[in-house]
């Protein structure tokens, strides 16, 4: 339970800015009262103020922060079925009419292509906020300055270390949201991250380690306690003698092995193969062109096997502290818990009004924008591996000989969802459930249903971890900011290695 | 068709978001602020976007948007530590300024001072960039309405031959103003046409992007009918067996292979650290005299734009100066640090540091036709589309990715059965390496997450590419049928 003073540095972590709820209440009206004339039959209003933090330094002592600020509008409307979207910068009075008056223009330009129909959902207003222990924005230069130079300290002991990055961030938004159908919402939310990065290099070539995720660190939808809670110095010290462990360690052999893979480039494992692949409106051809289509098939949600009956996948934005944890996604929809895959047989997908109302059934809540400038489309959530039971050792133990990888080095998969390969930093060989050496350019690889089904056993829930992850979709493409987690898994046979 | 038509006005007519007095106006006004709260340095850009996109999927337009953007910057500078303010408030661009100066000192008072980067060698001179290729009548005319009639017809098209449509067609003007406390004064605006689009027919797919300042340029009535019948074409695929082949890759796909050319070691930063190919391979010759990359902000096809956002004179650079790896390109900060020339190629992203990158990257064409590039094969593969291209191991520029779309065996010099989307691992020097012809027309595309970011490339011919799943003797099959 949250005491007083908790609650009061919550609050005082989302006192900040000029988009109070009642202005914006008042703006989003001005809006919704402009999108209207001939043939708008809905309209939707996002206002969003954003304010992101970022400081960084490497070896050399040099720091680069920047604070970046935003506030604009998104204006949607259903004009004789069609859409219509426009977006802007506040610009002073007048621009949320302008706006609206745009998005109805643009709708009218299309009217006559097949019309647009949206799942029916009532209307819901409320508001909500992160809980936030110690505001990110309230930290001292000092205090960043300090702890980013202890890292990299941390990290570039060992000689070999020739080029570390450290980072921090952290991000604080107001959105506000109004339709026409009589939603009026207000959500606060804060995010706060890190992320080092050490490169070791000699004659043998050069080798990375990062933490506390390999691409862009991790963000977490929490205040600077998070980045307190990483321990941050030991792992630097971690990281840098294990980027200079691996230019002397041997090459990871190809072939067809079992494999515990770990969170994090099962997170990453979860996005591509999982996430991505679940996306509705990619299942219905939306975005056939260029992010691609879904080896999932429309008349597969609901009874397809993706994977082994260890496999159960959520889409959860009501689990806190994630980077996508919500109450009300982009258009409104709010939040709840879906089961994505029930002991691995496939039973709903990630949705928005518009693409569930082709396939039926009801929208998940997956409708997601970046900021006010881009229209909503499916992206994941807070999309996770249930945890099993036991502990990493005990995992490690049952697979007897093997492999354990984690931290993403590669990624690539191809625009079904379908066909991948991935490689991480480090990997260990395991000999009867022991860690034994240290291993480089580990890859494995794999069709998507086949992998999944190789997964016999998911560590308990005290292994999980959680990360937050950004992600590109649409064209032009916008950013998505995710959530995935899970605990060590136990994959058997496997193919590693890479074919040249 | 209507998207070539004569017209030069629109009820949708571009213009610049923001507009070259109120941007420059505003960031003055920020530089000021930041001097006047003590900046030793300060200066400011402002970027803005005015974008009309149309996507379309089989019988719908399903997300024609209208997207203004704009960011101002300020970057103050006290005792040697700097900080950065951005806001799209242009009201608030004082107060911006002010701000970025009181962040800088604070960052001076709990770090230290910073002694100052020596000065960077001078940018070269290059020639103005003329109006005209910047900013084109017809793109500024190719508006909402022009560009649904274009997608209308391109649905029309693809349904005629029992197929469908998806893509994106879309125009933006795109403008960038620089102020500085040493009296730099710029502005330039531009326009954008931007097309791509993927038609189906049963199981074959074929792709088509391309994006200029000048709308003619895309072509639009050809690359439809051209799109559609290879889509007809590249039905009944098969799968693509493991193994070495000599391949064309189209003018996308060489593209693709391209983007990656920062990650090789052709910045400032990489230069500066001692490792990546300009600073250990500058000299070596890595692929014939025929295959000439650079980045080129002047040349007229892809992008063109005059200077970086820190207001440097964006110049050409030679990476593979005719096969032979050459130089890198910089900003200001990294040009010091290495002590190499200012080439213009400053470039901040999001969730990133700043740092120089390739934003211009060119190929140059040879004199070939695709059809006499696929006529020198004698079995090999013609590869329409590279996807999800990742760096394996950036010292030896290996990437892993696949290829999509239309895709065929070449047999006997002639394109035959389509095959499906193959997984492969290669390194770009060493494709490179393997070129022995080059073809005349060329294509130009987005590149991903950079600030004006096009790469435009001809096709090639390869004597030898290696396909192969991740693992030897993992399947390979498309499990589309399977699933339907």
């Amino acid at each position: 339970m949250s005491t007083t003073t908790d609650r009061a540095a919550s609050q005082a972590a989302h006192t900040w800015g000029g988009l109070d709820d009642a202005t914006a209440r008042a703006l989003l009206e001005e809006a919704l009262g402009a999108a209207t004339g001939d043939g708008v039959t809905f309209a939707d209003v996002r206002l969003v103020e954003a304010e992101e933090e970022r400081l960084y330094t490497d070896l050399r002592g040099e720091l680069d922060e920047r604070r970046e600020h935003n506030a604009g509008f998104g204006v949607r409307v259903l004009r004789d079925g069609v859409w219509g979207f426009a977006s802007a910068p506040l610009d002073g009075p007048g621009t949320a009419q302008a706006v609206a008056r745009r998005a109805v223009a643009v709708a009218g330009a299309a009217a006559g292509t097949a019309p647009v129909v949206l799942a029916p959902r009532e209307p819901t207003s409320g508001t909500w906020a992160v809980p936030v222990d110690v505001d990110p924005f309230a930290v001292p230069a000092g205090e960043r300055h300090d702890l980013l130079q202890r890292i990299v300290r941390a990290a570039s002991a060992p000689g070999l270390v020739r080029s570390v990055t450290a980072g921090l961030n952290a991000k604080r938004q107001h959105k506000h949201f109004a339709d026409s159908e009589g939603s009026r919402q207000s959500q606060h939310l804060v995010e706060t991250g890190a992320m080092l990065l050490a490169v070791a290099a000699d004659e043998r070539g050069a080798q990375r380690r990062s933490f506390p995720n390999s691409f862009h660190g991790n963000t977490a939808a929490a205040g600077w306690e998070y980045v307190l809670g990483l321990g941050l110095e030991d792992e630097a010290t971690r990281v840098g003698e294990e980027a200079v462990a691996l230019l002397g360690a041997p090459q990871a052999p190809g072939g067809t092995a079992d494999v515990v893979i770990g969170p994090a480039q099962l997170a990453l494992q979860i996005h591509e193969s999982v996430g991505h692949a679940l996306e509705l409106d990619r299942i219905l051809g939306d975005e056939t062109n260029f992010a691609g289509r879904s080896w999932v098939q429309p008349d597969d949600i609901g009874s397809l096997r993706y994977g082994s009956p260890a496999m159960n996948v959520v889409a959860d934005p009501t689990v806190p502290g994630t980077r996508g944890s919500f109450a009300f996604d982009d258009e409104g929809t709010p939040a709840t818990r879906h089961a994505l895959i029930e002991h691995g047989v496939l039973r709903d997908v990630l949705s928005s009004r518009d693409a569930v109302a082709r396939h039926g059934g009801a929208t998940t809540g997956a409708a997601r924008a970046d900021g006010w400038a881009w229209l909503p489309v499916c992206f994941a959530t807070n999309v996770y591996l249930e945890p099993g039971e036991g502990s990493l050792d005990a995992l490690l133990d049952r697979m007897g000989d093997g492999y354990y990888a984690d931290d993403n080095r590669t990624w690539s998969i191809d625009d079904r969802r379908m066909a991948f390969q991935f490689g991480t930093e480090a990997a260990w060989e395991v000999k009867n459930g022991r860690r034994g050496r240290l291993l480089r350019g580990f890859s494995y690889g794999g069709l998507t249903p086949q992998f999944w089904g190789s997964l016999e056993a998911v560590a308990g829930p005290e292994e999980f971890k959680a990360y937050g992850m950004p992600c590109g979709k649409g064209e032009p493409k916008q950013w998505g900011f995710l959530g995935h987690g899970a605990s060590p898994s136990l994959f058997r046979g496997i193919s590693t290695g890479v074919a040249r | 068709m209507t998207t070539t038509s004569s017209l030069i006005t629109s009820t949708d007519q571009a213009v610049p978001a923001v507009g070259a007095d109120r941007a420059v106006e505003a960031c003055a006004a920020a530089v000021r602020a930041a001097k006047a709260a003590g900046a030793d340095e300060a200066e400011a850009f402002l970027s803005g976007r005015a974008g009309g996109y149309t996507r379309f999927a089989v019988d719908r337009v399903h997300q024609p948007q209208d997207v203004h953007e704009r960011q101002l910057m300020v970057r103050a500078v006290v005792d040697g530590r700097s900080a950065r303010v951005a806001t799209t408030d242009l009201a608030g661009a004082a107060d911006a300024g002010r701000r970025a100066a009181g962040r800088a000192a604070a960052l001076a008072s709990a770090a230290g001072p910073l002694a100052a980067l020596p000065a960077p060698v001078a940018a070269r001179s290059v020639p103005s960039l003329a109006p005209e290729v910047l900013w084109d009548p017809r793109t500024a005319a190719w508006g909402t309405p022009e560009r649904v009639d274009a997608v209308r017809s391109l649905m029309g098209a693809a349904r005629t031959a029992g197929g469908e449509a998806f893509g994106m067609l879309g125009r933006a003007v795109t403008e960038l103003a620089v102020v500085d406390a040493e009296g730099v004064e710029r502005y330039a605006a531009a326009t954008e046409a931007y097309g791509s689009f993927t038609v189906r027919v049963d199981d074959g797919t074929s792709h088509w992007v391309d994006l200029d300042r000048r709308l003619d340029v895309l072509d639009l009535d050809a690359v439809v009918a051209r799109t559609v019948e290879e889509a007809g074409r590249a039905r009944g695929r098969v799968d693509l067996a493991d193994g070495t082949y000599d391949v064309v890759l189209s003018p996308l796909a060489t593209g693709e292979l391209l983007e990656g050319f920062h990650a090789y070691g052709f910045t400032g930063d990489a230069v500066a650290d001692g490792v990546g190919s300009v600073a250990r391979r500058r000299g070596e010759r890595v692929a014939p005299e025929t295959v000439d990359v650079a980045d080129d902000p002047q040349a007229v096809r892809g992008l063109p734009f005059p200077f970086d956002p820190e207001g440097t004179d964006a110049s050409r650079v030679p990476l593979l100066d005719h096969g032979v790896v050459a130089d890198a390109v910089t900003d200001r900060a990294s040009a010091a640090r290495a002590g190499l020339p200012m080439t213009g190629h400053a470039h901040i992203a999001r969730e990133e540091t700043p740092h120089p990158a390739p934003a211009s990257l060119t190929m140059a064409p040879g004199t070939a036709s695709v059809d006499e590039l696929v006529a020198g094969v004698e079995r090999g593969v013609y590869v329409q589309r590279l996807w999800y291209l990742r760096v394996v191991d950036p010292a030896a520029t290996t990437l892993t990715g696949g290829s999509r779309d239309a895709c065929f065996l070449i047999e006997d010099g002639r394109l035959t059965t389509p095959v499906r989307p193959a997984r492969f691992t290669e390194s770009v020097f060493g494709v490179l390496s393997r070129v022995d012809a080059i073809g005349a027309d060329v294509l130009a595309q987005p590149l991903a997450n950079v600030w004006n970011g096009a790469v435009s490339a001809p096709a090639v011919r390869v004597r030898g590419f290696r396909f192969g799943s991740a693992a030897p003797g993992a399947p390979t099959q498309d499990l589309e049928e399977e699933t339907a």
